[in-house]
């Protein structure tokens, strides 16, 4: 019996070594930059002028498209500028090239994923102009083996949430910058508050911001702030763990916590363990930035769902 | 595992059990409260008067609203059951009439989370919570009705969560761990105050624009060390614990400092109502909207008087607005 059971488990170990092994991947985006709008909805809403990315040669989307990786794949992504001024690419923490890429020329990035986590691309030019007008957007790095945990041998999830918040001044920017214009950038009073492209109205309803799930689940939430305002983030309904935070690798036990704050470039990995049923709400826990120019919860707030 | 062995195992759990269930039966307290608002008028440092809403005691007859509100202090393994009455409230016109309290870091279920979007009666319910040994440390209750406006009119205070002795009294410790002892304590409650929010009503442009004004600790303003906003008088090697509550609208960095000026070591063992798994020491301690720490310093042992301050900053670069003193003598 017992000799059958070792047996049996060599035999699995064997195939498992056979079958297992996971080949690192190439992977290709290419990234245009155009000028565009961003549509916040709703009461309080507006379309702003806004700068952004496309994978497909047209419409830019808000925020830029997600780009991912596993640990050891080579990734190769080509910025193709097709806006009329200079615009560069960086991956904070990844990539370090800020070189600028002039209007209709392209560059190309190319580099081995190494450290799971997340991340924040974004263009650094034109003294935050840029990346306010909704040039930013999120890579996340997968463990080698591309299973649903944070790292190699990390904590594990049920699913995973991705939250780009940032913000728009729109009548001191992005109408500005938009028509071609000189933004005084020493003032900055943004008053719409984008999440993942959306305003809280649509956020609260939009399936793939919204943490919803079975009770005994758990999701891992990866934050990114391309704004320039910090926001302090709170859950109702439970506490989050924080396993990164700002590119730092927390070790276990983690903090449990009910805010957390993204400084603005910040990022942040958070585990949210659905543990009771009900209806939840997350919301920036500042003032005027749960707001669309003034008009309550058409800012950064979403749901949470346990069922 | 023989048979003798899993009875006698058994019967210890069934015991354990019940003495667990006496035990926790016999000194568990149920905490009834009823808050109501009131409108306050506050004449701040340069004069000018601010209209507040903010939260006080009974129900008809609203008494002792105070800015922040009066701390309730809970016990670990208590029930509180806290009432809000609305009647007589000073409010604002539909959409947002009415007001609810959430308690903010309680993780309690939807019908007691106080959030009007997930269901929540405006017009006045009872909201009830049984903190575990976990939850020790410090959290606070707030109307959750036009959060952008109502927190800015002061509807928030204080909630303490307190590990207890075997007789059900309050221990003087932050949490069930020996090494949070103290021997003084005191709740710094942080906001920042915008008279145009406290003028303006419903989807107003004024609440996309965020200019702070006034900058408190515990309702005050406390803009010097020889006028600070809250003072306490401890002694000589002493360990002072500090409830750093954080329901301000901007950033901010909070430090204590000697009378020279020089920055002084304290220690944080809880943020958010969770013992952080190592307890740190540090001279400087960013607060974010929502926020809370409990922290511990020890006195010197000559006399003298350190000043807890916080700096509130911008959101957008962190440069600073202001700073608010507290003081504490030994």
């Amino acid at each position: 019996m017992q000799w059958q059971l070792c047996i049996r488990l060599i035999v699995i170990s064997l195939i498992g070594c056979l079958t297992l092994p996971t080949q690192a991947a190439t992977r290709t985006y290419t990234l245009y930059i155009t000028a565009g709008s961003l549509t916040v909805n709703g009461n309080g809403g507006a379309t702003l002028s806004a700068w952004g990315y496309t994978q497909v040669a047209g419409t830019p989307t808000f925020p830029g498209p997600t780009l991912t990786a596993n640990e050891g794949d080579s990734v190769t992504i080509t910025v193709i500028n097709n806006h009329n001024i200079n615009h560069n690419f960086k991956i904070q923490g990844v990539t370090t090239d800020t070189t600028a890429i002039a209007p209709g020329a392209n560059r190309v990035y190319s580099f081995t994923a190494s450290t799971a986590g997340t991340y924040l691309y974004y263009d650094t030019l034109n003294n935050n102009i840029n990346r306010e007008m909704g040039l930013y957007g999120m890579l996340w790095v997968g463990p080698a083996d591309g299973s649903a945990k944070a790292w190699t041998n990390g904590p594990a999830y049920s699913f995973q949430r991705l939250w780009v918040v940032g913000d728009m001044d729109k009548p001191r920017w992005n109408d500005v910058a938009g028509s071609g214009g000189s933004v005084s950038t020493s003032v900055y009073k943004p008053n719409y508050f984008i999440f993942n492209g959306k305003g809280g109205f649509d956020a609260m309803n939009d399936t793939a911001t919204t943490i919803d799930g079975g009770v005994g689940q758990t999701a891992l939430v990866r934050i990114i702030n391309g704004g320039q305002f910090s926001y302090s983030l709170h859950f109702h309904g439970n506490h989050i763990q924080v396993l990164t935070l700002n590119g730092v690798r927390q070790t276990s036990p983690y903090k449990q916590l009910d805010v957390i704050n993204i400084p603005p470039l910040g990022t942040a990995d958070v585990l949210y363990p659905l543990n009771q049923l009900g209806e939840y709400v997350m919301h920036v826990h500042t003032a005027q930035m749960e707001t669309a120019n003034g008009v309550y919860l058409n800012g950064t707030v979403t749901m949470i769902h346990m069922h | 595992m023989n048979t003798s062995s899993i009875i006698r195992s058994a019967v210890v759990s069934l015991l354990t059990l019940i003495t667990m269930t006496v035990f926790s039966v016999a000194n568990a307290a149920t905490i009834n409260l009823t808050k109501c608002v009131a409108s306050m008028n506050k004449t701040m440092s340069d004069g000018a008067s601010v209209n507040f809403w903010v939260f006080g005691s009974g129900g008809m007859s609203c008494s002792g609203g105070t800015l922040p509100a009066a701390a309730i202090e809970v016990g670990v393994g208590d029930t509180l059951n806290l009432t809000l009455s609305v009647m007589m409230a000073p409010m604002e016109p539909t959409p947002y009439n009415g007001h609810t309290i959430h308690l903010h870091g309680a993780d309690v279920s939807t019908s007691e989370d106080g959030v009007p979007d997930t269901g929540a009666s405006v017009m006045g319910d009872t909201y009830t919570w049984t903190p575990t040994a976990a939850m020790a440390g410090s959290y606070m209750y707030h109307c959750h009705v036009h959060t952008v406006k109502h927190l800015e009119m002061g509807m928030y205070g204080p909630i303490i969560i307190r590990p207890k002795d075997a007789s059900g009294n309050f221990l003087n410790q932050i949490t069930s761990n020996t090494a949070t002892a103290f021997d003084y304590v005191q709740n710094y409650v942080f906001s920042t105050v915008d008279p145009a929010y406290h003028t303006a009503t419903g989807d107003s442009t004024v609440f996309a624009d965020y200019n702070p004004k006034y900058f408190l600790i515990s309702g005050n303003e406390g803009k010097t060390t020889s006028a600070p906003a809250v003072t306490l008088a401890a002694a000589v090697n002493k360990k002072v614990a500090l409830r750093l509550i954080g329901i301000h609208s901007v950033n901010s960095t909070f430090q204590i400092k000697d009378s020279s000026g020089a920055a002084k070591s304290f220690t944080v063992y809880v943020q958010d109502g969770r013992a952080w798994p190592t307890a740190q020491s540090m001279t400087s301690l960013d607060i974010s909207p929502g926020q809370r720490f409990d922290v511990i310093f020890t006195t010197p042992s000559t006399s003298g008087t350190w000043y807890p301050q916080i700096t509130y900053k911008k959101l957008r670069d962190n440069a600073a607005y202001a700073t608010a003193y507290g003081k504490v003598t030994f």
